[in-house]
């Protein structure tokens, strides 16, 4: 993992502000979104997210994570 | 060989436990009141009668913003007091006496207010017990007068905790006379004489008006000046609360973090600004009342922007002290040192989110102070949004966090499981997120707060985006995940009280400095200096502002009776109502 599992829990614990209020930014772009399709953004986000922090750096499987903690 | 708290200071440590038991007792109750509130509010689910929803919401405010912040506090300060001096409280006895009469206070209030919900409630010294009067207490609402007497005991016993920590730390002096306090002690002794300031208001509010009012002794009372007095503590209250959150970010926070506090004479400039301007600046809560002129109001919001100085001073120095520690830890680059903090450590992730949760508190706050802008939210739910942010997350979610760290220390247990904890902080700060951020939206379209039936026959409120539909459902979802959290936090508590002693306790310390206290000037120890400008600075803000209500509306007012809260559809008894506040 490129960081620790209790790292990207925080993280993922933090994208949820910028998830619920996405939307309402969006919409001052003329971006509106339904419920669902918002659900879906963020599934994708949160999904993209996970993807990134368990893939193995550099391609090593048995790569260590960065952080130090 | 183990150096916890309970091994440098077993008696101390009992009365600390009581203490944070206390809280967790209001917390819990209070809590769960918080979603009966939530789900009824939002017409997700019912099962009260709505006039009821006011004696909830008085439970839910009162338990949650008095009981459970102070409890915890007084455990908080009477550690950081006797750690930082490293000697005991002068008379056991006494600290056991305090935190009694806070014990006999809460329960009077606490009785009075449940009575709320008996269809027939017991009458005593002439009147029924009845405490449907919220939080924020001012006439015309009365209570009964033993909601009165068990809030008076209450601040007294708080009154009497401070006296205990002063005589500690003039003990500790008369033997390090050429010593500076320490910064724990510095923080606890300049919040406790804010709190003797502050205080001093509803203290004249209820012994001298609501009391002898609610006992019959006096007819009337001006519910302007009984507002105006509570508001001069009830601002800084919010203060009250928030130092021991300030004192465990400065002292713990950095040590949680790896590293040293950035800066001891930044910490003390902080509290002094605290010291100075937590009171003067109450009447910024009543921007929209009639009855004090618009140069007050003025005043009171440009002491209250003042406010931010310190609030920013904080943000800096706890960040840097943060930063300080990750770079121990090996962290690099502008913003690569952040995924090197110990973000599995439930204690400080619960305390670095709640403090981003202020830094959003923060900039709603600034709404609120902003005497014309308060206008397009004063009353709303975005006031409910904005405290729950800062007593409800700031503060609660702090002292949550520091909990898991305090428990082991007062008992000697390890706590239970470290993952739940950390899961529950995260969920707190998700439920928060949800809840707090949809109660500023419907503010911003002029939902009402303080109402079990906030909808109005024949108008639709328009939020910007999405319906109000949704932001209930954001409320309700946000209540659910924080009860959930509530329910995990007491859990652990209560599974660690079962462990059994362990060797592998932390010792009690606090974080070192890296400016430490022989860099800061002596004068900011001169707590007398600083006291006395405070108390010239409050009565600048309020001599001008208070004669001029008694003025206008004399001492006690003319023919104001007790009023009660409920659900009322006729217009007549409205009118009614609204004429016997405003002849």
């Amino acid at each position: 993992m490129r960081i620790s599992k209790g790292a990207l829990l925080v993280v993922i614990a933090v994208l949820v502000p910028v998830i619920v209020e996405l939307r309402t930014a969006l919409s001052w772009f003329g971006i509106e979104l339904s419920i669902l399709e918002s659900l879906g953004l963020s599934a994708v986000l949160i999904l993209g997210l996970v993807l990134w922090a368990v893939w193995p750096p550099n391609g090593d499987a048995e790569a260590e994570p960065s952080s130090s903690n | 060989m183990r150096n916890a708290y309970v091994d440098q200071f077993p008696t101390e440590a009992r009365v600390i436990k009581a203490a944070f038991w206390s809280s967790f007792i209001a917390l819990a109750i209070g809590g769960s009141l918080g979603l009966v509130q939530a789900l009824h509010r939002t017409d997700v689910f019912r099962f009260l009668e709505s006039p009821d929803y006011y004696t909830v919401l008085t439970a839910h405010g009162v338990l949650l913003a008095i009981s459970f912040t102070i409890f915890f506090l007084v455990g908080v300060f009477t550690w950081a007091v006797t750690t930082s001096l490293d000697r005991g409280v002068e008379d056991i006895r006494f600290t056991w006496g305090w935190y009694a009469m806070m014990v006999v206070g809460t329960v009077l209030v606490g009785v009075t207010i449940f009575a709320g919900f008996l269809e027939e409630p017991p009458v005593v010294l002439g009147s029924e017990l009845y405490a449907d009067v919220l939080f924020t207490f001012y006439a015309p609402l009365q209570a009964h007068p033993f909601f009165y007497i068990g809030l008076v005991l209450f601040v007294v016993g708080s009154w009497l905790a401070g006296v205990d920590w002063f005589r500690t730390w003039w003990a500790w002096r008369s033997e390090n006379p050429d010593e500076r306090i320490p910064l724990p002690t510095f923080m606890v002794l300049t919040t406790t004489l804010f709190w003797y300031i502050c205080t001093l208001g509803v203290a004249l509010s209820i012994l001298v008006f609501l009391l002898p009012w609610s006992l019959g002794l006096v007819d009337s009372v001006n519910p302007l000046l009984t507002r105006t007095l509570f508001w001069y503590f009830g601002h800084a209250v919010v203060y009250f609360w928030l130092m021991p959150t300030y004192i465990l970010w400065y002292t713990m926070l950095p040590k949680f973090s790896g590293g040293k506090l950035f800066s001891d004479p930044l910490a003390r400039v902080v509290f002094v600004l605290f010291l100075l301007l937590s009171t003067p600046l109450g009447i910024h809560h009543q921007y929209l009342d009639p009855g004090i002129a618009e140069g007050f109001k003025f005043i009171a919001m440009t002491n209250t922007m003042f406010l931010l100085l310190p609030s920013l001073l904080t943000a800096f120095t706890v960040v840097a002290s943060m930063e300080h520690g990750a770079r121990q830890r090996g962290g690099e680059g502008y913003v690569g040192w952040l995924t090197a903090l110990p973000w599995r450590d439930p204690i400080f992730t619960g305390m670095a989110l709640a403090g981003l949760m202020f830094a959003a508190a923060g900039f709603s706050g600034m709404i609120n102070a902003g005497m014309n802008i308060n206008y397009l939210v004063h009353n709303t739910w975005w006031v409910v949004g904005h405290f729950h942010l800062t007593v409800g997350t700031a503060v609660a979610l702090t002292f949550m966090a520091a909990a898991y760290w305090f428990i082991p220390q007062l008992t000697g247990k390890e706590l239970w499981n470290r993952s739940v904890a950390l899961g529950q902080v995260l969920l707190w700060f998700i439920g928060m997120t949800f809840m707090s951020n949809a109660m500023h939206r419907s503010g911003l379209f002029g939902m009402p707060r303080r109402t079990a039936e906030p909808q109005y026959q024949g108008f639709e409120f328009e939020p910007a985006v999405g319906t109000v539909g949704e932001i209930n459902a954001q409320v309700a979802l946000g209540a659910v995940l924080l009860t959930v959290s509530l329910a995990l936090f007491l859990l652990n508590m209560v599974m660690t009280s079962f462990n059994e002693t362990s060797d592998a306790i932390p010792d009690n310390t606090f974080a070192g400095t890296l400016s430490g206290p022989e860099d800061s000037p002596a004068i900011l120890d001169n707590l007398a200096l600083w006291t006395a400008i405070a108390v010239v600075l409050v009565i600048f803000a309020y001599t001008l502002p208070l004669a001029s209500i008694i003025d206008g509306g004399g001492l006690f007012g003319s023919g104001i009776d007790g009023f009660q809260l409920g659900i009322e559809t006729g217009r007549a008894l409205v009118l009614e109502s609204i004429r016997e506040v405003v002849p």
